[in-house]
């Protein structure tokens, strides 16, 4: 898979989640859609319009109920388990908006991590890779520094980093600049798409921040595509 | 990066609780290490007082009263027999060693021991070795000529702080009969460790009662048979006789080894009950830890880390703190059991204070971190069976 042939694409996917009495909530049903290569995308929806389940299904952290989802040239719901967390790990950056930094970890341990799991860099390549894009998202000095001795904008770099640790074709964030202050998540978002942009990577961006709006290449609203009927099943009016 | 370096940094990052499991993991294992090896000490202590010789003779009466008192110097004495039975015993031609003891007073608590010097001789058959640490044996002296030489053994010295050429007696009575210490024995772990040893015509010399008998009393003659199975001949042929009793000190022994096993099995029973606590601990701090940290599991799974992974990273935690605890127990037991053997002989156990590392040591180490990853299982199942998307929603 090279990132310039890089596509999300959605055919058919319903996902819908437990409610009390047997019954299901309906959240995401999409009939096609699809992501084009190498290009930002920013993805807007009202509070609760399936944006982070159509990131998490994406992912494969979750699985439809129907549906196909390719992401390049790998239908990821049809794969098991197992080769899932592998292609995640190798092929899709997850930046999240609370960073989800490991607490335990030093910035250049969070970014280790990831390469870890991906096992497609040496471990003695390791640490250089991890340093070198910290560098280059301007954490030099704060190798070392584990999340709490970070700001905010420091903590969510470290978590852009570990992100495109392994140069994924893919990357994925859900809002990453809404923890931040205005200016902080101005700068931060403005390094992340360059990052992203540099590297050739497709970026879905879950973000309801004008800046992010305008900077993006097309700003999809989610309510657009997801055709869910608002309804619960039989079970719950039973 | 690595697994087990994962595993490292998460038992770091909480260091004080860690701390707290490896310490507990420690102690259990320290109180059961330590409480084997007394166990065997003991054992051993018992065993090294009664092997050397197949027979105990003495006067009619308890025969475990006799060991107990000749062997261990504890219960009380038994009634004397007379001097002529040794004599007989040594020119029996069944027996190679004969060697007379008789118990009397005390100095400060520590009990005098009248013997010959055959007492303290190495021999190929001996488990106990003698050896002087300062000056030299007592002399074999003539009835008529007593030397009043006392050799004492190590504790008896240190705790009376007698040094050779020092002179003493207990009571006034015995001040016309002074002792001089000649030597000091090495420790030797057992009850002559608190004991004071002169020559039987001392004994019989400070004895009032003896020093008027023209057939001079003993308390005991320790017998060893040329071959083992002359050993039944004897004993039978001295319990026939009115006076005497010849005992098996094995047999007594076994008596000796039945009713500690009854206190044993108590023993077992509480450190079965330790070592569940300590593997429950385990088990409630990983779990514990593991619920606090879902987030970071899920983000850890979000990332790409395969469920196995997430296993392997709780059980690799448990392993470690199982090793640590499990070492630290180890040698912590054998410290342990070394204080307490220290302090136990010197109050007049029985023990041995030998407790070599052997293959016991790895095989317990492997059992202790074999239950330390059983105890890290669920909370690694429930690590592994962590829900991703649900455990990634953002905090409120």
């Amino acid at each position: 898979m090279t990132s310039a042939s890089f596509a999300v694409a959605l055919r058919g996917v319903q996902k819908s989640f437990p409610l009390g009495r047997g019954g299901l909530l309906e959240a995401l049903n999409v009939a096609e859609w699809a992501l084009p290569a190498g290009r930002s995308t920013i993805l807007t929806g009202p509070s609760g319009s399936g944006k982070t389940t159509l990131l998490n299904l994406i992912a494969g952290v979750s699985v439809p109920d129907a549906g196909t989802i390719t992401v390049g040239d790998t239908d990821i719901v049809t794969l098991p388990e197992g080769r899932r967390d592998v292609f995640r790990a190798r092929h899709i950056g997850y930046v999240f908006q609370t960073f989800n930094l490991l607490s335990a970890f030093t910035a250049l341990e969070n970014v280790m991590l990831a390469m870890m799991f991906a096992s497609t860099i040496a471990k003695r390549e390791q640490r250089r890779r991890a340093a070198e894009i910290l560098v280059r998202l301007g954490l030099g000095g704060r190798l070392s520094h584990k999340p709490q001795h970070l700001s905010r904008g420091e903590q969510q770099r470290v978590a852009i980093a570990r992100a495109l640790a392994n140069h994924p074709p893919l990357v994925l964030a859900d809002e990453p600049c809404a923890s931040l202050d205005a200016d902080t998540a101005r700068e931060v978002l403005a390094e992340f798409l360059t990052v992203c942009r540099e590297d050739g990577a497709t970026l879905l961006m879950v973000s309801h921040d004008e800046a992010a709006l305008g900077a993006g290449d097309q700003v999809v609203d989610v309510t657009g595509i997801n055709r869910r009927s608002h309804r619960v099943s039989a079970g719950e009016r039973g | 990066m690595t697994v087990l370096a994962v595993a490292v940094k998460y038992l770091r990052g909480r260091f004080v609780p860690s701390g707290l499991t490896v310490l507990s993991v420690a102690l259990g294992v320290t109180l059961l290490v330590a409480s084997l090896l007394l166990t065997r000490s003991i054992r051993e202590g018992f065993i090294e007082g009664t092997t050397d010789y197949g027979l105990v003779v003495g006067a009619k009466g308890s025969p475990t009263q006799l060991v107990l008192n000749v062997v261990f110097r504890m219960d009380l004495p038994t009634p004397n027999i007379v001097y002529s039975t040794y004599r007989r015993l040594l020119d029996d031609a069944r027996v190679e060693v004969a060697v007379p003891v008789a118990l009397g007073d005390a100095y400060q608590g520590f009990r005098y021991v009248a013997t010959t010097g055959a007492y303290f001789a190495a021999s190929p058959w001996r488990r106990r070795v003698f050896v002087i640490s300062g000056g030299r044996f007592f002399q074999d002296d003539a009835l008529e000529q007593p030397t009043y030489e006392a050799v004492l053994g190590a504790e008896a010295a240190r705790r009376t702080g007698l040094r050779v050429g020092d002179r003493f007696y207990e009571g006034e009575e015995q001040a016309e009969y002074p002792l001089t210490v000649v030597g000091i024995l090495r420790p030797s772990g057992g009850a002559d460790d608190r004991t004071i040893f002169f020559s039987l015509p001392t004994y019989w010399q400070m004895n009032e009662v003896s020093r008027k008998m023209k057939i001079k009393p003993l308390t005991a003659i320790l017998v060893r048979a040329k071959r083992m199975s002359d050993l039944p001949g004897l004993h039978r042929g001295l319990n026939v006789a009115t006076e005497t009793q010849a005992v098996f000190p094995s047999a007594v022994l076994l008596d000796i080894f039945n009713l500690l096993s009854a206190a044993e099995e108590v023993l077992t029973a509480i450190l079965a009950t330790v070592a569940f606590i300590v593997l429950l601990y385990l088990f409630v701090s990983l779990y514990s830890a593991t619920l606090e940290r879902k987030r970071e599991i899920a983000t850890m799974r979000a990332l790409g880390a395969r469920r196995s992974t997430i296993l392997a990273i709780v059980l690799w935690e448990s392993c470690a703190l199982a090793t640590l605890g499990g070492a630290a127990g180890i040698l912590g037991g054998h410290g342990a059991a070394h204080l307490a053997t220290s302090w136990l002989a010197s109050r007049g156990g029985l023990v041995t204070n030998r407790f070599p590392f052997s293959t016991l040591e790895p095989m317990a180490l492997g059992a202790v971190i074999l239950l330390g990853a059983l105890a890290g299982l669920l909370p690694a199942v429930l690590a592994y069976r962590t829900e991703v998307a649900e455990n990634l929603a953002p905090l409120s």
